[in-house]
């Protein structure tokens, strides 16, 4: 190997390294994505004293992003009371009707407090954003 | 060094390489660029929810969270807390405690027991009302064990079509473990039922923020005295030989085998005799079921109001594949061993079939050992994909009442009661 294909040689061998990993036909490796959004951080051990309380702390909140427009505020502060509002985001994109039989379902079967203006406030925001023609990704 | 390593990664430093790295096949690699600083399609972040079509996945489609005393499940929701167990977990016929899925009904869930205070409450229609401490259930009573599978009654609801508003389960809504306690019936009898009595009714520690005497107050289960499904019934402190956990129903929770989890009340105070049948909004409008065959019915038929409904009880038969689960692919040829669990709240599994030509043809899986009639039962098969290609393998299970696994989906508007076949893609591919 002549001394300029070596300096060629150890360059591209360096070069290689850092750019994330050993390439040959039969394999890729060392590849890195430079974000990691599925982290979650661990808990530490708690301390504990040695009475009969038996103490978990404050379950965490995750609140979800909901989607920006008229009623949305309403949606926050009343079905809120009873439930995260995560229960509006898990649900599958579901049709209007639907989205009304659901908030009648929380003041009747459930007794929520709802005024009628508010209520149908909260069902328009909801067909306009969590219908199957309407629902995005947030 | 993060710059340079990026200046290094783009495409005509990879020319470059590929130019003068003699003897090394860098052409691929330069095509692969643009994935080659993304992250892996493993790691390629799920949809945020799924539908209007059927949920594709095993598991509900919600991020990792973790919460106190539980290694990091999936988020259905926070506030009541209801968390899914990954399918990973079902590898083993016992579910860890801290793996076991959560659902709670109201929002104001016991973040704290003191133990000093707190005493489960016999009461209603008895001789002798009784409030036992902890101790006194771990000290007066003989323990009694019981293997048995506690499984929401919505589980896997988001395979429902139409779909259906509520918890948008995967099938993680399930787990198996053995639970340690005081048989009821030696609690009722120590607290004497008058004759005449109808129900036990049973009551945690959650309360609402809805009005009272709504179901959004109290939740509030009930079961006739004369049931059978009683007699195997416990008030279990141990959960696979540990406390529960608070977020399972930490000091003491209802176990009713074969039966669905709406009945297995948590952090489980207050067992009333009644002298009438439960007549709240927990037994008589939430968690029923059409009185049809498998409980299935239509949205149309539902329009009518005519469907007669029932409370919905037992566990109809189910299984599950578990590995290889599809998120590697297998080398044609080789020798797989396909590994699942199945249960079923009317008796024994006695028969687990696989299937890999779409349900014309079914093999007898090997089953575990026999832990319990309510018990996960592992299961075994030995498979081999002979050529590259997409196999569809399904599972069925039978019971020892003859119940089958149908093919057929059940639809209803609380979406209960899924048992169709499940299925598992699994991709071979090339060996050489």
């Amino acid at each position: 190997m002549s001394k300029r294909s070596k300096i060629i040689f150890t360059t591209v061998v360096i070069a290689m390294a850092l750019a994330g990993g050993l390439v040959f036909a039969q394999m890729r490796s060392g590849s890195y994505g430079s974000t990691n959004s599925t982290s979650i951080g661990q808990g530490a051990t708690p301390v504990f004293a040695l009475d009969a309380k038996y103490d978990v702390g404050p379950y965490p909140s995750f609140v979800p992003e909901l989607a920006e427009g008229d009623g949305r505020q309403e949606v926050q502060s009343f079905c809120f009371t009873c439930h995260s509002t995560r229960y509006i985001t898990m649900q599958p994109p579901l049709p209007g009707a639907i989205w009304e039989a659901e908030v009648n379902k929380m003041m009747k079967a459930y007794g929520a407090p709802i005024p009628e203006a508010t209520a149908k406030k909260i069902t328009a925001y909801l067909q306009e954003h969590y219908a199957p023609e309407n629902r995005k990704e947030y | 060094m993060e710059s340079i390593a990026r200046k290094l990664s783009r495409r005509s430093t990879l020319k470059f390489l590929g130019a003068a790295g003699g003897g090394l096949a860098l052409a691929s690699w330069a095509q692969g660029t643009r994935s080659f600083a993304e992250a892996s399609d493993g790691a390629k972040p799920l949809e945020s929810f799924a539908g209007p079509g059927a949920n594709p996945h095993w598991n509900s489609v919600g991020p990792y969270v973790t919460e106190p005393q539980k290694a990091p499940l999936i988020l259905l929701t926070d506030r009541p807390v209801q968390l899914e167990t990954p399918r990973h977990y079902f590898h083993t016929i016992f579910t860890p405690n801290e793996a076991f899925y959560v659902r709670w009904h109201l929002a104001e869930i016991p973040n704290s027991v003191d133990l000093a205070e707190w005493k489960l409450r016999v009461e209603g229609n008895v001789n002798k009302p009784m409030a036992f401490s902890l101790s006194d259930l771990m000290q007066k009573f003989k323990p009694a064990s019981v293997a048995a599978v506690n499984q929401c009654s919505g589980n896997s609801r988001s395979r429902l079509q139409p779909r259906v508003p509520g918890g948008q389960w995967g099938n993680g809504a399930m787990g198996n473990a053995i639970w340690t306690g005081v048989r009821l019936r030696e609690l009722l009898d120590a607290a004497g039922v008058k004759s005449g009595s109808a129900q036990v009714q049973v009551e945690g520690l959650d309360t609402g923020a809805g009005p009272k005497g709504m179901g959004s107050n109290r939740f509030l289960k009930s079961l006739d005295l004369t049931n059978a499904a009683l007699d195997g019934t416990i008030v279990a402190y141990l959960m696979n030989g540990e406390p529960l956990p608070l977020l399972n129903g930490f000091p003491a929770r209802l176990v009713v085998p074969g039966y669905f989890a709406t009945y297995w009340t948590k952090s489980l105070s207050w067992i009333r005799v009644l002298e009438t049948p439960d007549d709240n909004f927990w037994m008589k409008t939430a968690y029923r079921i059409p009185d049809t065959p498998r409980g299935t019915t239509t949205p149309e038929d539902m329009k009518t109001g005519k469907v007669k409904t029932i409370p919905i009880e037992r566990m109809p038969v189910r299984s599950f594949l578990i590995s290889p689960d599809g998120s590697s692919k297998i080398p044609a040829g080789l020798d797989v061993t396909l590994r699942g669990i199945a249960f079923s709240g009317y008796g024994k599994v006695n028969k687990v079939e696989i299937s890999d030509d779409g349900g014309s043809t079914w093999k007898a899986a090997e089953l575990g050992e026999d832990r319990g009639t309510y018990s996960f039962r592992g299961w075994q098969a030995a498979w081999t994909p002979k050529t590259p290609g997409r196999y569809s393998i399904a599972v069925r299970a039978t019971d020892e009442k003859g119940n089958v696994q149908p093919d057929e989906p059940v639809w209803n508007p609380g979406g209960y009661l899924w048992n169709k076949i499940e299925r598992q893609e699994l991709v071979a591919g090339k060996a050489n």
